[in-house]
């Protein structure tokens, strides 16, 4: 009954997609083209340049149009041409967003969300099945305008997603050779290793006989290095000029040198700064991006899933080029806390503004853009509205972690109206 | 940002709950748990471990400024004109054929003496050398050519005193096309030793001075301008004083000269582009035989400049180029028959707008020559007041008004559709005489040899100064911006500039012109290249409080909380060091 169930939700999703790709067929490619949705090193589009180079047997990084992991490229050189056969390539999406939502079922049917190792929620008995998450996931607007608009995107979200579902399930090899996966595509999610290691660690210490913490952790760095090693190693031999390879990819995230509007924070920022002071900047953010993971992971150390997801929702606000994909990636895990949200407080605050922005964006973008009769402030101050509505939810379901860890820790004030003073 | 604060914020102490009503008993929080302040500590740890292994070192990084180290000192005495003094020792070489050879010495002798008692203006003064060898009247054109190969001085004038019996007075001959100046004298006159002043001395040093009185002015007045710019702590020396002095003397018409040469002739540049247009009004004529008239007329003349500048030429026809609708159109004077232009109108006789004269093409100023074949119903067109048909705009270009022939073989005269080679000529040499005007040359004498190496002591003068000059202002610049970077690009331009300077005055002090203007030039470039070395200027206007502006808007808001959350930290391990010590 329950594959059934699944089966039906699965079958909808794709035939939804299909069925938006047959009847309008420009919608892939209008959206391939939205800067919300395609990013310098997301885009379908610089994919396929960056194909048709590599098929010739020029290098694909020729040009400095293709900013992406060269992996991609055997793969998507099996596919027939996206512009001759789009169905295929659209079925292939879809079918990357059925195995993302597979891995969100194994996550939240582990009930990691709820009870860890150290810590069970109070509100435990609100919560989700996995399905009806994975639904979520799969007819939320974000994830269906991202599988259309091709976006590579959903392959670091799969490594993500992978790595989380092996982590929960003890699985901790696959875990990281799925972060490694999701890190070689874009260097963020290495960012996630620390509260992924403690996740494993907690799943391994609650077998017997768990190893030290340190030989542990120190061991799962390692296979996380040979992944990524290994992942550059055939790199290697697809690309024949490696340094190229690495400036193209991860020079190009890391000094953010395109400043293509998107939905993010960084672009009108360095469109703006002094020439002079554009590298110290550069430092400041990425170390703004990375200062999280230390705080949030000793802070709630006893659900490292937890730290998983709000990183996640960080990123999402605060990495070079975000997209909407990493918004959907993040609305995905947010109903795994489905027991936080009675305590949660500006949730019609949070939801109003997003989808403010995301009505007024695409429409501000057009002013700006195509009638001419608006400037860059316009889509600036939207993407401000956007980030603001995420951080707004972001800070709200903290506080409701850190407040049931509170009335978890303090039985005796369970109930009561907290105030901050 | 905002779950950052929330991280100290909802798990310390001001976390009040009290119950929703007042009126019960005021309940304290219920007090930390020892694990919930070393949390507390671990927490604000990652952040400033963060901060401080991460984020100062690549403050330092990304901030520092790179300043290499420039010869100051040694800048700003080139500056202000204390290394080097540009002199101008002037050969000039005597060829006495029919002289024995101490008649001859005699008469250079005195002939230098009465010149250095005329001459007013020391750095510039001629020194006049009886030519060593007798066969040196053969062989003269050859040594001209390669006068800067060897180390010897450039030979500026050739004077040859020839006797011609029928003279009662010496007379004197400058050649057009090379640097010598013929003297005939009548034999009578030879000086007999005895005498200290002979006439004919007296004579040639005239004629010397005449010769020299422009290229002598310029020159002055360059030094003067120079001195008047230069800083004025520097001493009024003897030497200051005098270009100065040599300007007083000079005849109104000869500073006349000097002004308009000054006021046509482009700025100095190492590459000058020459753009050759043809316009027409109608649909002909549409070709010419510009590459024939090119070679044929200007790049004789563009060879001899080769020392002093580089040159590209650049050609085009339009067709159809209209006046434009404001400028005054020709006026019919039934007198002459033909289409006047009044000379105030000529400043708008370029259609600026419309016609496509590009202002540079590459890097370095654009010399236009603009060939205008006024329309059949319109020809001949000349300048009203003067009937000529081509002027020069100063430091522009100049044009040419060419009225062809019109044929009316197909009934309406029309023009040619093809201008030959022989039809261009009084053009081309129009042309190339403007040129000569624009680029600076003197005025006089009229031996175009002479006046290119007139030109090349002037340019040389010129770029000597302007690149000491600069030297000077780039280390005024970098001492009075102590925040600006100076890439090691630039400390290697300064050197090189510093070093071909150095040589261009030894050059000069020796009197090898044409070597000096080629280090002059390479020390004029690198010292603009790195004057206007783009990393460094980027920064000038950016004075220290600016980087508040910069730095408070994004790091004070993220930086607060971190710093009061450390303070509070250090507050509370202070508070539980002084009350273990109190204990115990």
């Amino acid at each position: 009954m329950a594959v059934d169930r699944k089966a039906a939700v699965f079958l909808a999703a794709h035939a939804l997609r299909l069925l938006l790709a047959l009847f309008f067929p420009s919608l892939p490619n209008l959206l391939t083209g939205r800067v919300e949705v395609s990013t310098p090193i997301t885009s379908f589009k610089r994919l396929q340049e960056g194909l048709y180079l590599y098929q010739r047997n020029v290098s694909p990084y020729d040009g400095g149009v293709y900013h992406q992991a060269p992996i991609l490229l055997p793969l998507f050189s099996l596919l027939p041409n996206a512009n001759m056969s789009p169905l295929i390539t659209a079925i292939f999406f879809s079918l990357v967003d059925l195995v993302n939502a597979d891995a969100l079922i194994t996550i939240a049917d582990s009930g990691q969300a709820v009870s860890g190792r150290f810590y069970t929620a109070l509100r435990k008995h609100i919560r989700w099945d996995g399905l009806s998450i994975a639904a979520w996931f799969l007819f939320n607007p974000f994830t269906i305008a991202t599988c259309l608009g091709r976006s590579t995107a959903v392959f670091t979200t799969t490594g993500i997603l992978y790595a989380m579902s092996n982590a929960v399930s003890g699985n901790s090899l696959n875990a990281m050779l799925a972060l490694g996966f999701a890190s070689y595509l874009s260097i963020y999610p290495a960012l996630l290793f620390i509260p992924l290691v403690l996740l494993c660690y907690d799943q391994r210490a609650q077998k017997p006989t768990p190893p030290g913490m340190a030989s542990f952790a120190i061991k799962h760095f390692m296979i996380f290095l040979f992944s990524i090693a290994g992942l550059l190693g055939v790199s290697s031999l697809i690309v024949d000029d490696f340094p190229q390879f690495v400036s193209a990819t991860y020079g190009f995230q890391l000094l953010v040198p395109d400043l293509t509007p998107n939905v993010g924070l960084w672009w009108y920022f360095f469109i703006e700064i002094f020439d002079s002071f554009r590298e110290f900047f550069l430092g400041v953010f990425w170390l703004h991006l990375a200062a999280y993971v230390g705080g949030m992971t000793v802070r709630i150390r006893r659900q490292p899933l937890f730290v998983l997801t709000s990183l996640l929702g960080i990123f999402a606000i605060f990495k070079p080029y975000p997209s909407i994909s990493d918004a959907s990636l993040y609305f995905a895990l947010l109903p795994l806390y489905r027991h936080l949200f009675p305590l949660m407080r500006y949730t019609f605050f949070a939801i109003s503004a997003i989808l403010y922005a995301t009505l007024l964006g695409p429409a501000f973008y057009y002013l700006w853009i195509y009638a001419g009769s608006g400037n860059a402030n316009f889509f600036y101050a939207i993407t401000l509205v956007w980030s603001l509505g995420l951080s707004i939810l972001l800070a709200d379901i903290i506080f409701a972690a850190l407040r049931d860890e509170w009335e978890y820790d303090n039985p005796e004030i369970r109930g009561k109206d907290v105030r901050q003073v | 940002m905002t779950g950052k604060n929330e991280d100290p914020g909802s798990s310390s102490t001001p976390t009040d709950t009290t119950m929703s009503s007042k009126s019960s008993v005021q309940r304290l929080p219920p007090p930390e748990k020892p694990e919930a302040v070393w949390t507390r500590f671990k927490i604000i740890a990652a952040f400033w471990a963060v901060i401080v292994f991460l984020g100062f070192p690549i403050w330092w990084k990304t901030t520092s400024i790179y300043r290499a180290r420039l010869p100051v000192q040694e800048m700003v005495e080139w500056a202000d004109g204390k290394t080097c003094r540009p002199v101008f020792p002037l050969e000039i070489r005597f060829e006495t054929p029919s002289l024995p050879d101490s008649e001859a010495q005699h008469l250079l002798r005195t002939t230098q003496h009465t010149l250095d008692d005329l001459n007013e203006f020391s750095a510039h003064h001629l020194r006049l050398k009886l030519s060593e060898d007798t066969l040196a009247a053969n062989n003269r054109d050859e040594r001209q050519l390669h006068i800067t190969t060897d180390g010897k001085a450039d030979t500026a004038l050739i004077v040859r005193l020839l006797p011609q019996d029928d003279l009662t007075s010496p007379r004197s001959e400058l050649h057009l096309d090379t640097t010598q100046l013929d003297v005939y004298y009548p034999p009578s006159q030879i000086p007999p030793p005895s005498s200290s002043n002979p006439p004919l001395s007296a004579y040639i040093a005239g004629e010397l001075q005449q010769l020299f009185t422009e290229e002598k002015a310029i020159i002055a007045q360059i030094l003067s301008d120079n001195n008047a710019m230069g800083s004025t702590n520097t001493p009024a020396s003897s030497n200051n004083q005098q270009p100065s002095r040599m300007l007083n003397s000079i005849s109104p018409q000869l500073a006349e000269t000097i002004s308009r040469r000054l006021r046509r002739s482009m700025k100095y540049a190492d590459t000058y582009h020459l753009a050759f247009s043809l316009f027409a009004p109608g649909s002909s004529p549409s070709s010419w035989d510009i590459q024939p008239a090119v070679d044929e007329y200007i790049a004789p003349l563009l060879h001899a400049f080769a020392p002093i500048s580089n040159f590209t030429v650049d050609t085009q026809v339009q067709l159809y180029a209209t006046f434009s609708p404001t400028a005054p159109p020709p006026e019919y004077d039934e007198s002459q028959a033909t289409w006047t232009l009044k000379q105030e109108d000529l400043s708008a006789f370029i259609n600026a707008a419309e016609w496509p004269l590009s202002p540079s093409i590459g890097n370095g100023p654009t010399i236009n020559f603009i060939l205008y074949v006024p329309a059949p119903s319109q020809s001949p067109m000349v300048v009203k007041e003067s009937s000529a048909t081509s002027w020069i705009i100063p430091q522009w270009g100049g044009v040419f008004i060419l009225n062809p022939p019109l044929s009316t073989a197909t009934g309406a005269p029309s023009n040619p559709t093809h201008l030959s080679q022989a039809s261009l000529g009084p053009a081309f040499l129009t042309f190339s005489h403007q040129l000569l005007t624009l680029l600076g040359a003197p005025a006089t004498p009229t031996s175009l040899p002479f006046r290119l190496q007139t030109l090349i002591r002037i340019r040389a003068a010129d770029l000597l100064l302007s690149a000491s000059s600069t030297m000077g202002s780039l280390a005024r610049l970098t001492e009075s911006l102590p925040s600006i970077p100076i890439p090691a690009a630039v400390a290697t331009s300064v050197s090189t500039t510093l070093s071909h300077l150095a040589s261009a005055c030894v050059h000069l002090r020796e009197g090898r012109f044409q070597a000096a203007l080629a280090s002059a030039r390479v020390a004029e470039t690198e010292a603009e290249r790195s004057f206007f070395e783009k990393s460094m200027v980027g920064q000038v206007y950016f004075p220290d409080e600016h980087k508040v502006a910069v730095y408070l808007p994004l790091l004070g808001p993220v930086g607060v909380p971190l710093i009061v959350g450390l303070l509070r930290e250090i507050k509370r391990i202070v508070a539980s060091w002084k009350a273990r010590r109190a204990g115990s």
